[in-house]
This record gives C-alpha cells, structure tokens and sequence, in this order.
C-alpha cells in the first residue's frame, strides 16, 4: 500500500516535471533552439507570482494562472524579438545556444539582486496542505490540480497545433522555413509567438512550483535539467513524450527517496540513462 | 638567421615570466595567478572538445569533481603527500571517461550535451552517498600536516603553470598533426569525414579522454591547495558555466581565443569585486550582457576580431594549402575553392 501511494504521488509529481519540458519541447520543436533560459525562467514566473499574490492576497493562488501567462507571454515574444531572431540568422548554429545560456546568468543574478536568495513561498499554506484520504493512501490536492492542468494543456496545445490555422502556420514553418515565406509567413513572427508560447507554459510550471514548494533563484537550473531529461526522454519535440516522460522521472524520484532518503533525484537520473541508452532517440522520437 | 616563431617566444617568456613570478609579484597575485592559469587549462581544453572537434559538453565539472576527490582520498587513505598521488587523478578521470564514452557516444549533438550534464549529476549523487567520503560534511586534507608552507603556494603555482602551458602547447602541436587534422574535419562535416576514411568515433574518443583528464588533473590540484572538498563545490556546474563564458568570448575553435577569454574573465571579476566593490552577481551580470553582446556582434569571439583587424598571427593553427595545390587550384578551379577558412585550419 505504502508502494501504491509513492507511485500515485510520483505520477501526479510526473505531472509537475511534464509541464517543465513542454514549453522547452515546443521551442525545439519548432526552432531547434536549445532554449537555456527555460529553467530560469521558471523560478521568474514563480517570483512573478509571489509579487502578484502579495499584492493582491485575497485573490485564489490558482487564478494567479491568468496574470501570470499573460505576462509570461509578453517577456517571451519581447525576446525572441529582441534577441533570440538575431541570433537565429547567424551561420553558427550554437549561437542561439549560447545566447539564451548568457541571457540566463542575466536573469539568475538579477533575481539574486532583487529577491535574494532566502527560499520563499507562497503564503496560502492551507491548500498546499490539502490532501483526500483514499483508500488509505493520502493524496495532495494539488498535486492532482497540476496534473489535470499539465494534460488539460498538453490537450489544449494538441488541439491549437492540429486543428487551427495559427498551428498550420507553425507546424509548416517547423517543417521548412524557407518554404513558408513563398507563402506570405514571416518565419520571425512565428517564433515570436512560439516562445511567448512556451514562456506562459514556463510560466505556468513555475506557479505550480511556488504553490508546491519554496523557492531561490537557483531553482531555475535544477528544474532546467529535469526539463531538459522531460524533453530528451519524449524525444526533443514530442508533447506527449513529455508528458510520460516527466511521470517515469517523478515516479523514479520518489521511488528511489523511499529506497535511500538521501539519494535526491540519482534514481531519476539512472532511469533518464537507462532510457536514452535504450532509445537514443527518444520514446516517442523517430527510430533510426 | 631565422626569426623565431611568435610561438616559441610565446612559450619562452611563458616559462620565464611562471619561473621568476614568485620572487617579483605578491602572494595574493600568485594564487589570483594559480586559479587563472587552471582555469585556463580547463577552457583550453572545453575547447578541444566544441572548438576543435564539435563535442559540446556540459558535464566536464564531472572531471574537476572527481580528481579533486581521488586526490584527497588517496592521499589520507594511504597516508602520503598529496603530490605523489596527484596523478592518479588523471588517470582516474580518463578511465571514467574512456568507459562513459561507450554510453555517452550512442547520443548525438544536444543530446550528448544534456547527457553529460546528467551523468556528472549522477557522479556527484554516487560521491554524496558512498561511505568514506564525507557526505554532507565533507573530507579535508589529513596529510596537510607534513606539507611546507613555505613553498605550499609556489610549489602550486608552478604545477598550475606547467599545466597552462602544456595544455595550450599540447593542443597547439596536436592541432597541427594528422591527428588534430582529422578532429577538425569531424567538426566540419561528419558524413565527409568518414568518406575519406576519418574514424569519427576514435577521434571524438580521444579528445573527450584527453579532456577528462586534464580537468581531472587541473580540479586535484584546485582542491589539493584548497586542503578541502565538498560535492557542492566539487561537482559544480560553475566549473563548466566558467569554461564556456570564457571560450565563447574569446573566440571557440582558436588557442588564443581561451586566453583572451580568461584574462577578460579575471579582468572584469577583479574590476567588480576589487575596484567597484560590487557583489558577484553583478558581475555575473555583466558577465552575462558580455556574452550577449557578444554573441550578437561578434559571434566568433573577441580574438578573431582583433586578429582580422590588426592581421596579427599568434599561436595560429591554420593550414596553408600546399604551394603546388594552391597554383593549380587557383588556376584552373578558382571559384569551387570553399571560402570558409574553417577548411583549412
């Protein structure tokens, strides 16, 4: 029985570690861009909505949601605007790369100056606190909110990229830029909008985080390398991939925390190893 | 007589300016200068990897970590100087990386990248829970007592510089062989690399040994004359995040670029820490809008930019086309000679 609830909290914690690699996935699906921002971003968004609930105290953490994907929308397309496109033109194909990992030690001090580096939280402990009793086997509601809200998402983007004229639109730039500008497509003005995107989902994770637990601003970089395995696990590209594999890592973890409580998240990153060996490309990814 | 190449004078006023170092400037410049020269050798050799042969890895602190603990370990567990052990820290890295390759190269490009980082997180996590290595608390150096302080910081000093040098001259040589030839055609272009008879895979294998060893080699003495070592520390993602700053800055795929880079790095650490007196996260700020900038007006590095402008040769590794070729080539196929120098480094 202890078993059954370890592996249920680590499905709804896999829920969590989804929502962290879908914003990444969709950046590398679509621009190839190894976005090193992500992880730093996601501590911003938590940051952000700590600002927005001590301002405003009375309001449901959970429709924090709304201001927080707007603004997280906003910081992504300005960027990619700004920035990231510039970099995009470039020959080197690590430019990118390297550009959102100079832009991520930016950010990182930048919180470090402005919020310090005391783990914060946000105040509503009462329905952190919350759990259901089933069967014996106690389960957070928010940990079950996260889930839900991680496939309602996942559902949401399948939906825009399938079904809608935009996700054509994005789904075609993906396949061959140079292909949909005889079309009338400013490839630029699509990626734009694929990383305000993938910000408001960033943004998004790290609301969940900050209901979830405290927070630095490091911990953007230990969530950027759980996002990084999400996305590697799916096969760069893959959202549902994504979704399974950020379950398979949370079921590892607290697995492994139940074996050894000092083995932090090794087991998830033995079962990442195990699994990439297995198929290099991804579970979902293309088969060589 | 033949003028002597900017090469050999380099590596002479290196040996002599490292040689008479301690006599002329201070203890607190010498051990600013220990830390510099090491870090040195560890960008030169992130740079073998993206720069010279397309390996981009995220998990050389890996390295770092482990020679650092392998010396400590030796040396208190079989109660000898740190010095005599400090070898086995290459030699501990290098047999780690060499049977990690095996895994790690089935990945390709981003996915290698992240799963460096992943398996120095599992290092670090299998150092953290084995017994006898000081856990959370850490191990200090026990045989410290036996060792003279009088020489402590020169001795280091010196074996930082040899390590500088060599790494700088080593992947100078090395770049000029068969062999760095053949590294740098696998960064160009793997598929014609392997048609003409490249062993892709042994190339990369060799560079990704020689790399884990030297940071092994450069994090034992880091953490033999810091008498101390945690996992924090050891296994810390700085190490590789310093490595990149400063090969990107400088200018990747170049020897002079990892120079330029760490004197910009130091330089403008000393200049916010010392002289403004500001925290270090502002200097990592500016850090970071240094790398920005960087990338966005000259994404090749500072160095390339100086060297096209002043037309100024160091310590190039370019190839000249062989005269003969070079006519003919010129001659008749004028127009189908690539123009990416890359071809011809």
């Amino acid at each position: 029985m202890v078993w059954l609830g370890t592996i249920i909290n680590g499905v709804l914690l896999g829920g969590l570690y989804g929502l962290f690699g879908v914003g990444l996935a969709l950046v590398f699906g679509v621009t190839r861009i190894v976005n090193i921002m992500h992880g730093e971003f996601i501590a911003l968004s938590a940051f952000i909505a700590l600002g927005i609930s001590m301002l405003f105290p009375q309001v449901h953490p959970l429709l924090l949601i709304v201001p927080v994907v707007v603004i997280s929308f906003g910081l992504g397309y300005a960027l990619q605007a700004l920035f990231i496109n510039r970099a995009m033109r470039l020959p080197d194909p690590l430019a990118p790369l390297l550009l959102t990992f100079g832009l991520s030690v930016i950010v990182r001090n930048l919180m470090v100056e402005t919020f310090g580096v005391s783990p914060r939280r946000i105040g509503q402990g009462d329905f952190a606190q919350l759990s259901i009793d089933l069967f014996g086997i106690s389960i957070g509601v928010l940990p079950v909110v996260t889930l839900t809200l991680a496939i309602a998402l996942f559902l949401a983007l399948q939906f825009v990229l399938r079904r809608t004229e935009i996700g054509r639109i994005v789904r075609a730039t993906a396949d061959n830029a140079e292909v949909v500008r005889l079309m009338g497509v400013k490839p630029s003005a699509v990626y734009n909008i694929v990383m305000g995107l993938s910000f408001a989902l960033a943004g998004i994770a790290g609301l969940m985080l900050a209901l979830r637990t405290a927070f630095t601003p490091f911990s953007g970089v230990e969530r950027l390398l759980i996002s990084f395995e999400v996305v590697v696990l799916g096969g760069l590209g893959s959202f549902w991939g994504a979704m399974l594999g950020g379950i398979a890592l949370g079921v590892a973890q607290l697995v492994g925390l139940r074996l050894n409580s000092n083995s932090g998240f090794l087991y998830g990153n033995l079962v990442f190893f195990v699994f990439v060996m297995l198929r290099p490309n991804g579970l979902f990814g293309a088969r060589q | 007589m033949k003028r002597p190449s900017p090469p050999l004078i380099t590596l002479i006023a290196f040996v002599a300016a490292a040689a008479t170092a301690p006599w002329i400037i201070s203890d607190g410049s010498i051990s600013l200068l220990f830390e510099v020269l090491l870090m040195l050798a560890m960008a030169q050799l992130w740079n073998l990897l993206a720069g010279h042969t397309g390996l981009v890895s995220m998990g050389l602190q890996c390295f770092v970590g482990l020679g650092g603990y392998t010396t400590i370990f030796a040396s208190n567990s079989l109660s000898v100087s740190p010095y005599w052990v400090l070898p086995l820290a290459p030699l501990v890295c290098g047999l780690v990386a060499a049977a990690s390759a095996i895994l790690l190269f089935r990945l390709r490009d981003a996915y290698f990248s992240i799963s460096t980082w992943v398996f120095s997180e599992v290092m670090a996590m299998l150092v953290f829970i084995t017994p006898g290595l000081g856990h959370v608390t850490g191990m200090t150096l026990e045989t410290a007592r036996a060792i003279d302080y009088e020489t402590f910081l020169v001795v280091n000093f010196w074996i930082a510089a040899a390590i500088a040098g060599a790494s700088v001259l080593g992947i100078y040589l090395l770049m000029r062989s068969r062999l760095g030839l053949s590294m740098a055609s696998v960064r160009d272009d793997e598929i014609a690399a392997t048609s003409i008879g490249v062993n892709v895979w042994r190339n990369r294998f060799i560079a990704y040994v020689v790399a884990a060893a030297g940071c092994g080699l450069a994090g034992g003495l880091s953490f033999l004359a810091a008498l101390f070592i945690t996992v924090t520390t050891a296994f810390d993602l700085n190490w590789v995040v310093a490595m990149i700053f400063i090969v990107i800055i400088g200018g990747i795929g170049t020897l002079e670029g990892p120079i330029v880079g760490t004197v910009i790095y130091y330089g403008m650490r000393e200049l916010f820490t010392n002289v403004f007196a500001l925290s270090g996260s502002w200097y990592l700020i500016a850090l970071g809008a240094v790398a920005v900038i960087t990338m966005l007006i000259a994404p090749t590095g500072v160095w390339p930019l100086i060297r096209d402008r002043f037309a100024i040769e160091w310590l190039s590794i370019k190839r000249e086309v062989p005269y003969r070729y070079a006519s003919e080539a010129g001659a008749t196929r004028k127009r189908s000679i690539p123009q990416d120098q890359s071809y011809f480094v």
